[in-house]
């Protein structure tokens, strides 16, 4: 038996096979393409294929709840690409070590030139926009918000550093981390203790969320700073 | 009027003929090329994302596209600066 909610389309009841059938084909040559290639980096690049086979499977669901699985799915394998290309970096970097004959060539960086420009707009836009950015973020709270907000945070710090300005390093954003995982569970547990204060444990968990995901990318663009630290 | 189902369909094709692509496409040892194949795999699902009305999902997917094709490049440019065989 198929429980089908009565709530979905039925237009997406006639897609809901077509989705499940590309997704499977798309994760089986993603799968297959990662068995037969032996470079990691290969392989990282195509555990995005993967990826998106899972988008594909979830979205195919088609009601709310498919949207509310795909958000922490992406940030998931953001943060899985992440932490594999820094194992893989630091990897090399021991292999160098133990062999010093092989030295490190003269280095090029992912911004290779800072910007020597002395024109006005390259110092009042990048600020202004980060403004907009950060404010519409903190207006929006919750999983979005925190994305706008740290695209805003990392808007500014790219800017600045691109034409090799300090940049305010803040200390502690673990810190902020913590306080908002428990900005967060004060909310999820206020809503089981004191339903009629619903609103307010939403805005906790929502303002919780907000700080979490807006430090996590803050700290993307805190780890490009290395590359774009050089003159 | 054209039916959204034309969006759909089209998009599994993109999604599908990008991932062989990405698999076993033309000058797919250098890993840039790779990651550039990835993209029309990802613009696919965008359009299917697209037909489903999921625009949440939609722009997360756009924002964390570009920020792993920014990770994957400085991966990839790290690496080769080091003389790792990529």
């Amino acid at each position: 038996m198929v429980f089908i909610p009565p709530f979905v389309p039925d237009a997406f009841l006639s897609m809901y096979l077509p989705a499940i059938y590309a997704g499977l084909i798309v994760g089986f040559i993603g799968t297959m393409a990662i068995a037969l290639k032996r470079e990691e980096i290969h392989i990282l690049i195509l555990t995005d294929l993967v990826g998106l086979a899972m988008i594909f499977v979830v979205s195919a669901v088609g009601t709310d709840l498919a949207e509310a699985l795909i958000l922490p799915g992406l940030v998931v394998e953001l943060a899985e690409t992440l932490a594999i290309s820094e194992i893989l970096i630091t990897r090399e970097m021991r292999i160098i070590e133990q062999d010093p004959r092989r030295n490190l060539s003269k280095s090029s960086s992912l911004f290779p030139q800072p910007f020597a420009l002395n024109m006005e707009i390259m110092t009042t836009a990048p600020n202004f926009i980060a403004l907009v950015l950060v404010g519409y973020g903190i207006f929006l709270t919750g999983f979005t918000g925190g994305a706008v907000a740290g695209g805003g945070i990392v808007l500014y710090a790219l800017s600045k550093k691109a034409r090799g300005l300090p940049v305010l390093v803040l200390d502690g954003v673990a810190g902020v981390s913590g306080i908002a995982w428990c900005l967060w569970i004060i909310g999820f547990l206020l809503f089981f203790v004191t339903p009629q204060y619903w609103l307010l444990s939403l805005f906790l968990a929502a303002c919780g969320l907000l700080l979490k995901v807006a430090s996590k990318v803050g700290l993307i663009g805190l780890l490009m700073r290395e590359d774009l630290d050089k003159e | 009027m054209i039916e959204v189902q034309i969006f759909f369909y089209f998009g599994i094709f993109l999604a599908i003929v990008g991932s062989i692509a990405t698999a076993w496409g033309p000058g797919v040892n250098d890993p840039i090329i790779r990651t550039f194949n990835t993209e029309m795999a990802s613009i696919g699902v965008c359009l299917v994302l697209l037909c489903y009305n999921h625009v949440l999902a939609l722009l997360t997917l756009l924002a964390t596209t570009v920020i792993i094709t920014l990770i994957l490049f400085r991966a990839i440019i790290r690496l080769e600066e080091m003389g790792a065989d990529v």
